[in-house]
């Protein structure tokens, strides 16, 4: 029983941690980008005033079964995704459920937001929508494949598909997989370009172009929910990117409360510095054309997961 | 009497009555097509015990029927879904004509199928696959559209099947002297020791029924012409009679280690398995690069059954436990939603008149129970958690990579698998989503004969995701029939030889909890101010659209995605067989050249033949 009370804390903390974390680094963005931009740029906190407002609406219409259900399919797949994901290493809070899935299963998983969002932008009837979502999956076939093939090499290199696996084995050896299979780790880097959606790969919002595609008839509760799934999404993709390839939150495996902040701050060093190579990339680039994107994703990541494989092999 | 005969023969007499009743009235007609294959399933669910057989004679021939656990699992599909197919097709043949033929050649379908489940021996094997053949072929040409394109290209490949397997089948006789399939094992036929021949024209047999390439090019127009509640059985289960076919000769052609893992004896076969199985991975890339060009639903579908089969063909030919158990479920599984995915199709077409998605869209809210099992099937078809659809392909991943070392495959069918996302949303958007324009504004929810097959379909794809150990205890069973031993199995945590397993209890429990808590506050929250507007009530870019304004988006799809990938459009099978047959046209025309039908050409022949003869009658008959 209370090992049940523990997990279940455990997985609220882990929740609300996600989704703070998340929002901040959005609103980072939005002063930085502004900074760049040579403009004053809304407050760091910006993002939790647009889902107050969001949420305290009170009139909403709503195109249907599948309209009301997208915000649900997207926090679905964020909350899920983060449930099995091992945050940090070895600790007593935040495991949550992450012995019983593995590698493959967050691939799959992490598509299933999108296409309940797709669903959802489709009955809308709005054909910015639409073509929205044909970028938007056009552009997933694009960079899933340097993922894939770099998530292959890792899976080869340490004989094992589960996350917690992989990040033991970086803390054991003490090279980050970063270094030591560096081609899987620049391939990922590129697909994490298509799944971050900044620019160039800003297609499918597409703003200016598309009225920001497949959102675009969402509004009040059902577009805030999508923000705080948003938001969770981006915290997972990131501490996965750092647990297969930078080891985690580092070697800590004391369940002491000091470790554990300590193992936090370590986490959120990282993931920030990670999440900032496709906001920089985005600052220096024009939006591609959907064919571009996808011959990108094609062509030079691509060839590098493929060496990575072979690297692997070696 | 016997329990064998008794079905065969309530299906056949099925068949008869069907076809006489089908003059007066297509509901009697198809309701006893129904019942009589519903009482042959029940019959042998409740009749029939695992390996039990009869033997009798057929002239000098010993023939042997008989039902093993491998056969069991494909029993399952075929009377399964033909039972449901059969309740569907009730309301979907109505007020057609020639539903007599119709379902006279639909429960031979059945029948012939199973037989070969029944045959232990050759001799019944192929006959039944005759019959299933000419049943289909029937059914295929019964829209009468395009009959001599279609029907012939299946005739053709049909026959080049039938041939090869007819000569392996004189082969074994021959070798081995036997007609038995136990007996033919045993002496080792299908295990390149003595002859190669017979398992690669055996495989080639299989193959054209299980569409892989290059024998696929009957498959997707043969799919979407027939009417759709056979294409049910068609897709659904007749194609698994080529999985059964090969599975049962692929398996006996690796040989087992200590641990009864499947290793491979020599250099040929792996080769052989390496061509099958690439062969695959390239059918379903193929498949699915055309699937997501279709304007017509039911083309879609058919191009998606042929990648699906494609998988298949990969997890049987990889031969490991994982592998072959993957292809096995996930042949059990894609009968279930390409089942549904075909009855959702044909209910659309029955109720808006057709399948062409640049003309139907926005049913969602017409057609509510058929969205919902399209979405379910779709779902499971895009192989996303937490459906049958994803144990299969998590499990042939997982073989893949973890057993076999073919990584450069991985990625191959992961590609296919990725792009699957593509047709998945089309068939969705295309159908039921997008604007509700005015030609469908009439359309009614299908019939409830039509509803009831396809929402047992959907829950039973809820199910196997839950708990696939439902299927993995049949599927193992029938493995360790054909050869492989100890094979372990879990009611709902999947694994891999590395130890790595994903628990589908948690993953359940997680997205029901995840849902029911979001569906509540979204759905309670401001329950008053939320109000339902159509799809015209939107906002494009700060312009409203008026009533008459058509903003459907359906043609050219995905046009950015056939840009990217235009390299890869350029070659086609059908093109190459094409020129193949024009190669044998002029093969043939120059024959005509010699044999030109006039009496006179002839006599010249003759008497040409007669002169050379008399020129050399010197030589040649010299003593």
């Amino acid at each position: 029983m209370e090992d049940l009370a523990i997990k279940i804390l455990g997985a609220v903390l882990t929740t609300i941690m996600a989704f703070t974390v998340g929002m901040f680094y959005g609103g980072f963005v939005r002063k930085l980008t502004a900074r760049v931009q040579n403009r004053r740029g809304p407050v760091v906190y910006q993002n939790f005033i647009d889902l107050l407002k969001l949420q305290s609406k009170t009139t909403n219409i709503a195109h249907g079964f599948m309209h009301h259900m997208a915000p649900i399919w997207m926090i679905i797949a964020s909350l899920t995704t983060l449930m099995f994901l091992p945050i940090l290493n070895g600790n007593l809070w935040f495991p949550n459920i992450s012995f019983h899935g593995d590698l493959i299963f967050l691939l799959y998983m992490m598509v299933f937001g999108s296409l309940g969002m797709a669903l959802g932008a489709g009955q809308t009837g709005n054909p910015n929508s639409a073509i929205g979502v044909t970028r938007g999956l056009s552009q997933m076939v694009g960079f899933e494949i340097p993922f894939v093939m770099s998530l292959i090499a890792l899976m080869i290199q340490y004989k094992t598909t589960s996350i917690q696996d992989i990040m033991i084995a970086q803390n054991e050896s003490g090279i980050w997989n970063m270094f030591s299979n560096p081609f899987a780790f620049l391939a990922a880097l590129f697909a994490m370009f298509g799944m971050f959606r900044y620019s160039p790969f800003d297609i499918v919002g597409a703003p200016a172009e598309l009225a920001s595609g497949p959102v675009s008839e969402f509004g009040g509760k059902y577009l805030g929910t999508m923000m705080t799934a948003n938001s969770i999404f981006s915290f997972f993709k990131l501490t996965l990117y750092v647990n297969l390839f930078m080891a985690g939150a580092g070697n800590i495996n004391d369940v002491g409360i000091v470790a554990t902040l300590i193992a936090i701050v370590i986490l959120l060093i990282k993931t920030f510095a990670l999440y900032m190579v496709p906001v920089f990339y985005g600052w220096v680039s024009p939006r591609y054309r959907t064919e571009q994107a996808i011959r990108y994703f094609w062509a030079w990541p691509s060839a590098l997961g493929l060496i990575g494989i072979v690297w692997a092999l070696i | 009497m016997n329990s064998f005969f008794l079905i065969l023969l309530i299906l056949l007499a099925g068949a008869a009555i069907s076809f006489a009743l089908g003059k007066i009235s297509s509901i009697i007609s198809g309701t006893v097509a129904f019942l009589s294959i519903a009482s042959a399933s029940v019959l042998f669910f409740t009749q029939l015990k695992n390996n039990t057989y009869i033997e009798f004679p057929l002239g000098e021939i010993q023939l042997q029927w008989g039902i093993d656990s491998f056969g069991y699992i494909f029993a399952l599909i075929v009377l399964g879904l033909g039972s449901l197919a059969s309740l569907y097709s009730i309301s979907y043949m109505q007020n057609k004509e020639r539903t007599g033929i119709f379902y006279f050649n639909f429960v031979l379908v059945i029948t012939s199928m199973v037989g070969i489940i029944f045959s232990q021996d050759f001799i019944s094997f192929f006959i039944f696959w005759e019959i299933m053949t000419w049943s289909s072929y029937l059914l295929i040409i019964f829209n009468k559209k395009d009959v001599k394109e279609i029907g012939v290209k299946y005739m053709i490949f049909s026959a080049i099947g039938a041939y090869s397997m007819l000569t392996a089948i004189v082969m074994i006789k021959g070798n081995y002297n036997t007609f038995l399939i136990s007996d033919a094992i045993q002496a080792g036929a299908f295990n390149f020791t003595n002859n190669e021949y017979i398992p690669i024209l055996l495989l080639i047999g299989f193959a054209v029924k299980a569409a892989t390439m290059p024998l696929h090019v009957w498959a997707p127009k043969a799919y979407s012409n027939s009417p759709m509640s056979f294409t049910v059985i068609f897709s659904g289960a007749m194609s698994k009679m080529g999985v059964l076919g090969m599975a049962l000769v692929l398996v006996r052609i690796f040989t087992f280690n200590a641990n009864n893992e499947a290793i491979l004896p020599n250099f040929s076969p792996i080769i052989l398995q390496q061509t099958l199985a690439w062969l695959g991975a390239i059918t379903a890339v193929i498949a699915t690069l055309y699937a997501l060009m279709q304007d017509d639903a039911k083309k879609l579908l058919a191009y998606s059954s042929i990648a699906q089969l494609g998988y298949i063909t990969v997890g049987l030919a990889i031969g490991t436990k994982l592998s072959v158990m993957a292809a096995l479920f996930l042949a059990i599984v894609h009968g279930i939603f390409k089942g549904a995915l075909f009855m959702v199709a044909g209910a659309v077409e029955r109720q808006a008149g057709t399948t062409d998605m640049t003309k139907v869209s926005g049913l969602i809210r017409k057609m509510p129970f058929t969205f919902f099992t399209a979405l379910i099937a779709i779902i499971a078809l895009a192989g996303i958690p937490p459906l049958g659809g994803f144990v299969g392909k998590w499990m042939l991943y997982e073989s893949l990579i973890t057993e076999s070392n073919s990584y450069f495959l991985v990625i191959l069918v992961f590609f296919s698998s990725t792009s699957a996302f593509l047709y998945c949303y089309r068939f969705l958007f295309g159908l039921f989503l997008g604007q509700e324009e005015e030609a469908t504004k009439d359309v009614k929810e299908a019939p409830i004969t039509m509803i009831i097959p396809m929402l047992i379909l959907s829950v039973l794809l809820m199910v196997t995701g839950a708990y696939p150990g439902i299927l993995f205890d049949p599927i193992a069973k029938g493995m360790e029939t054909i050869g492989f031993n100890n094979v372990t199995w879990d009611m709902s945590v999947l694994g891999n030889i590395w130890g790595n397993s994903v628990n589908m209890i948690y993953v359940w429990l997680t997205i029901v909890i995840v849902f029911i808590a979001a569906f509540i506050f979204l759905t309670l929250k401001g329950l008053k101010g939320t109000r339902y507007v159509s799809t015209k009530d939107i906002s494009t870019s700060g312009e409203i659209p008026l009533e008459h304004e058509n903003l459907t988006f359906q043609i050219n799809f995905f046009q950015p995605f056939r840009r990217a990938a235009a390299p890869m459009y350029k070659r086609s099978m059908d093109k190459i067989w094409n020129e193949i047959g024009s190669g044998l046209e002029s093969l043939f025309n120059f024959t005509r050249k010699i044999y030109t039908g006039n009496g006179q050409t002839y006599a010249i022949f003759v008497i040409a033949f007669l002169v050379l003869m008399l020129l050399l009658k010197d030589t040649l008959f010299l003593n």
